[in-house]
């Protein structure tokens, strides 16, 4: 027997692996050639082009980004987070996170493996010039294994290839599967292919059985493991020693040509792009037009998984699907003017879709710029703006603005005058009298030159008043003077904020009382400034909280948002019907809210809707404490 | 026929045949609400840039089926976009689509 | 034999039908919901146009009524069809074996607290027109205290998508109008708006009820919808509006706001209705085999309508609507549920 560190010696006396086609070339592997090197072509002549087309300080941002350690670690937690394991997709949906990480993963797995046998046991074939570029992808029809030499080496990496095969396999498996009954895997719509998608689409699903097919019938030469092996015991009981491999080899090879040849044009580019999003992503640069520039790695970085569509709250009715952030950045790929502004237009900006993107792709924000291009140049006329002053705050040193809604919703202003009474509270109500907006809609409607106004005289007003908190109870307003006011030395919250502030430090003194509550949250709190925790943990203490079956981030908007341009009443009541649903699903007599529109939307819908429960009732987050 | 000179005076009564029916029209298609106003000002009662300004998307409308859109133009150029009067419409009108529809089919510039 | 038919609802066209349908000698069984007869009519104090006291009105159909087997407190609970009556099941125990059934559940007053920016329930100093008729008939509310300055919204929860009624209510214009002159006559120094979109006052005599407004009373009224409502720090009312005819925006300060609640269908008839399984159209309301030739039928045969559950009516159309009610049910029993041979085939060709 041989002894075991003869085994492990990296150096064997006789060579494990003997070239069995001496040249390293066989005519079957050009339609695999062909269709790779026209990709990273395409791609090559991508990256550059689009490097060109963002400004100077970005790119300069982008190089300097690739070498601050702390980028770095970003960056291959999120490739290998993101790109090849999708835990982002795990998290939500398993099965479906098991069948893109099989895929993704696993063969990224067999290419680098095969690189590695490659540089291991035939060094020189790395080379371009002497096949590089298709040997290692080949690598088990050019050589043969010399028999009663292998070494326990060589049998891991027979193990470890079969091994990623198999798990790819089954991921392909999955996804033929998902096609058909998408619903298994936990989405209730699935992405229309397109015609590139569909070429791509089945090229991929034919690759690995055809790997697998081609790597079997050669396995009995060039080595496998139990997969391969097993396999070519199969192919050999069956047709003796008469065996086909060429045309298996071949077919392997124009799949992967095919597939490669039609990526550029399909949704199977993200594989590729979504690793130069992420880069650009975590250097911080901010697109700055629908599709130039960074929105270009951005709307390629979108695989099409359609994720988005399960999420967009418009989806409630099956003919608004095609307004999904999906489609919306297909068109973008494809210039299509038209329908990219009915899309843009048609959104209500509730982020869900950017929330649950497994590449983090800010569809919102593409739609904004893209409103932008088309709404940003209307004209406008603030002249009327400096004409209103600011009024000094004496003693209180707390202003509240309630903004433009809430002046249609009373009852949040006589609320929060309650609780900041009971709580001993001084405040000024800045804009009782009406003031001015806050910008966010503007903002929303792609005018933001426009926005920038509005934000200017507000901001003097506010600064003005010397006032050192800022309570705001639209979260619309809030969002904005949050992220876009910049008001040094003073504090920005919003009343959901402020108000569990007071019942933490005990100026507010909260009763519990017997009553089931359920929280909404708004979009442009909770995902839009990610406040979810401050108005649970000050409910938790008025009322039992119950859940809605959907919340946090995956909450569904009540379909009163400023976000949308053109969706019509009809439609957003469909929307606040399903939303209502969603909140209903334990049975809570009291929903909460912590927005004007929300409140107002949800309010009409209990009335107005065809919804077995009218009895429960709507009402504002500061209600619950004046109770 | 002898002209008098009092045709020589701009008149300031609407006329009606001057009603531009196709670009009328051309709104209609993309914001047909346009056509569903009743009149009742509730946009202009509740409208934030109204405090400063005069402006009125009533009004708007009503100019520009009585043939002045640069009038309608002019006024909405005020807006804030604020969507305040989308929450008040006895008609559910998309108020902040009719006004950006409104600019965008009439604006000269 | 006398056919029984039942009525459901003791409002003004319950007892009116149950009236007349005594006379022409049926065995008719009124039954209402609430404790007292009457409907809305028992809350109001007077009625357009002639300001006529609406106890005396009442007065009148309760007296003609008389004799009339009556149920109050009293429910529907399950009703069958059988092959050609009804077996209707009541909530006090009792089963009424039915040749005819007449709905006339009446009308519910908007809930004006849906309207929110008009701050019902939130701001001390808003009231509905029930309110104001309370006000005239009991002499006393908090909220009136020699207003200096009161309002009247037309509108409320009528012509209104966002409040899910596109229909106008029909008798909240002359409503408005009556109520403006009778503040006036108790507070005679007192400034009164009407805040309206069209003011639709169709009826006879409407008019002059409308010119005695603004030549006797000084009523002013504002062609504008009253928009948005806010509360002043002493409790006044800050309200704002569009005077469309000046073409500019307007606001004032009132020290009352009556908001002109509409017609909403009955709630409790929209049960009865899903008993019965009969169509309910777009607005709520119940659907009539013909709305110009058969207003008085329900599309399934035996069931009849009347008064409000068909939509928006005055109180004489009312009244009127139930009297026709009563002969068309007068007319199906005796040219159509007698014949039991050919009964199918009368109900096809006439019902």
């Amino acid at each position: 027997m041989t002894p075991l560190f003869h085994l492990l010696a990296v150096q064997a006396a006789d060579p494990e692996v003997i070239d069995r086609i001496p040249s390293g070339y066989s005519h079957f592997v050009i339609p695999f050639t062909i269709g790779i090197t026209f990709m990273l072509c395409w791609i090559g002549v991508g990256c550059i082009r689009l490097l060109a087309a963002i400004p100077q300080s970005d790119r300069l941002k982008f190089w300097k980004s690739l070498f601050l350690p702390k980028t770095i670690i970003k960056n291959l937690k999120d490739l290998f987070g993101d790109c090849l394991l999708h835990v982002k997709i795990w998290q939500r949906k398993p099965l479906l996170g098991y069948m893109h990480s099989a895929i993704a993963f696993g063969w990224f797995m067999l290419i680098v493996l095969g690189h590695i046998e490659v540089a291991l046991f035939v060094p020189a074939r790395l080379n371009v010039t002497r096949g590089g570029l298709f040997y290692p992808i080949f690598y088990r029809y050019f050589v043969w294994m010399n028999p009663g030499h292998t070494t326990l080496r060589g049998s891991f990496f027979f193990f470890l290839m079969d091994f990623f095969l198999l798990y790819v396999l089954s991921g392909i498996a999955l996804a033929m599967f998902k096609r058909f009954r998408s619903i298994v895997l936990g989405m209730r719509h699935t992405t229309k292919p397109s015609l590139a998608d569909r070429v791509a689409l089945y090229s991929l699903w034919m690759i690995f059985p055809l790997r697998l097919l081609a790597e079997s019938f050669t396995a009995d030469l060039s080595g496998g493991s139990f997969l391969t092996v097993g396999v070519n015991h199969f192919w050999h009981l069956l047709f003796g020693d008469k065996l086909w491999f060429t045309p298996c080899w071949w077919a392997y090879s124009i799949c992967l040509g095919l597939f490669f040849a039609a990526m550029p044009f399909s949704r199977y580019m993200h594989i590729l792009t979504e690793v130069l999003w992420i880069l650009l992503r975590n250097a911080g640069i901010q697109p700055h037009h629908p599709r130039k520039g960074v929105a270009e790695a951005e709307i390629y970085a979108c695989s099409s998984c359609g994720l988005c569509l399960d999420a967009c709250p418009m989806n409630v009715q099956k003919k608004n699907l095609k307004y999904s952030s999906v489609y919306f950045i297909r068109f973008l790929r494809r210039h299509n003017e038209k329908k990219i502004n009915a899309i843009a237009d048609k959104c209500l900006m509730c982020d869900k879709c950017h929330a649950l993107c497994p590449v983090g792709v800010d569809a919102p924000a593409l739609r904004r710029a893209q409103r932008a291009t088309v709404n940003n140049s209307l004209p406008y006329d603030y002249s009327y703006l400096p004409s209103a002053c600011a009024g000094q705050l004496s003693e209180q040193k707390v202003l509240y603005f309630a903004g433009c809604m809430t002046h249609l919703t009373p009852r949040i202003i006589k609320a929060v005058d309650r609780v900041f009474k009971a709580a001993g509270v001084e405040y000024a109500f800045a804009d009782r009298d009406g003031g001015i907006c806050c910008g966010r809609p503007l903002m929303l409607a792609g005018k933001t030159e426009a926005a920038s106004k509005v934000i200017e005289a507000n901001k003097k007003l506010i600064v003005e008043s010397g006032c050192d908190t800022l309570v705001l109870s639209c979260p619309i307003c809030y969002k904005i003077f949050k992220d876009e006011y910049h008001l040094e030395g003073i504090k920005v919250v919003h009343y959901t904020q402020f108000i569990n502030d007071l019942i933490a430090s005990g100026k507010l003194k909260v009763e519990k009382i017997d009553e089931k509550i359920v929280y909404h949250d708004p979009c442009e709190l909770g995902r839009g400034c990610g406040v979810y925790y401050e108005p649970r943990a000050a409910l938790g203490q008025a009322g039992t909280l119950v859940k809605a079956s959907k919340e946090y981030d995956e909450s569904v908007c009540c379909g009163g948002s400023l976000g949308s341009l053109t969706l019509d009443t009809r439609d957003r009541a469909r929307i606040s019907e399903s939303s209502l649903e969603i909140l209903l699903a334990e049975d809570p007599e009291t929903i909460v809210t912590a927005c004007p529109l929300c409140l107002k939307t949800f309010s009409e819908a209990v009335s107005n809707s065809r919804l077995p429960r009218k009895n429960v009732a709507v009402k504002d987050f500061a209600e619950v404490f004046c109770r | 026929m002898v002209d008098f000179g009092f045709g020589l005076v701009p008149s300031s009564r609407i006329n009606l045949d001057l009603f531009d029916k196709d670009k009328y029209e051309e709104l209609a298609a993309v914001e047909p609400d346009v056509r569903i106003c009743m009149a009742c000002g509730s946009c202009t009662a509740v409208c934030t840039a109204g405090k400063f300004s005069t402006t009125s998307l009533r009004e708007a409308i009503e100019d520009i089926k009585n043939a002045q859109p640069a009038k309608a133009v002019e006024m909405l150029q005020a807006c804030q976009l604020c969507g305040k009067c989308s929450m008040v419409c006895p008609r559910g009108i998309n108020t902040r689509h009719l006004i950006l529809s409104i600019t965008k089919t009439y604006s000269t510039k | 034999m006398k056919n029984n038919i039942l009525i459901i609802g003791g409002g003004p066209a319950g007892l009116e039908a149950s009236a007349q349908l005594q006379r022409m000698g049926y065995n008719v069984i009124l039954i209402e919901k609430a404790p007292k007869l009457g409907g809305h009519l028992a809350k109001w104090d007077r009625l357009f146009p002639d300001s006529v006291p609406a106890d005396e009105v009442l007065g009148g159909l309760l007296r003609s009524a008389e004799g009339v087997k009556c149920f109050t407190d009293t429910d529907v609970r399950a009703i069958n069809r059988l092959d050609k009556s009804y077996n209707v099941r009541l909530t006090n125990g009792i089963t009424v074996l039915s040749d005819a059934v007449l709905v006339a559940s009446g009308f519910d007053l908007f809930d004006a607290v849906k309207k929110e920016e008009y701050g019902y329930g939130i701001y001390d100093q808003v009231m509905t027109n029930a309110d104001l008729e309370a006000y005239f008939k009991t002499g006393s509310d908090k909220r009136i205290e020699n207003p200096g300055r009161i309002g009247f919204a037309h509108c409320v929860g009528s012509r209104d998508e966002k409040s899910g009624c596109r229909s106008c209510s029909k008798v909240c214009c002359a409503t408005a109008v009556k109520q403006a002159i009778e503040i006036k006559q108790a507070f005679p120094k007192a400034e009164v708006y009407c805040f309206y979109m069209d003011l639709r006052l169709f009826g006879r005599h409407y008019e002059d009820i409308y010119l005695k407004a603004q030549k006797e009373y000084g009523v002013r009224f504002i062609r504008g919808r009253l928009a948005e409502v806010s509360e002043n720090y002493d409790g006044t009312l800050q309200v704002k509006a569009e005077d469309t005819v000046a073409g500019k925006p307007l606001k004032v300060t009132l020290d009352l706001l009556v908001l002109m609640s509409g017609m909403r269908p009955s709630a409790s008839g929209k049960a009865i209705g899903d008993l019965l399984e009969m169509t309910v159209e777009e607005d709520g309301y119940f659907a009539v085999r013909s709305g110009i030739a058969a207003g008085q039928r329900s599309p399934i045969p035996g069931i009849f309508l009347a008064g409000a559950a068909t939509g928006p009516k005055t109180l004489p159309e009312t009244l009127a609507d139930a009297r026709a009610a009563a002969m068309e049910i007068d007319r199906y029993l005796t040219e159509i549920f007698p014949d039991a041979k050919n009964y199918k085939q009368l109900v096809r060709e006439r019902w």
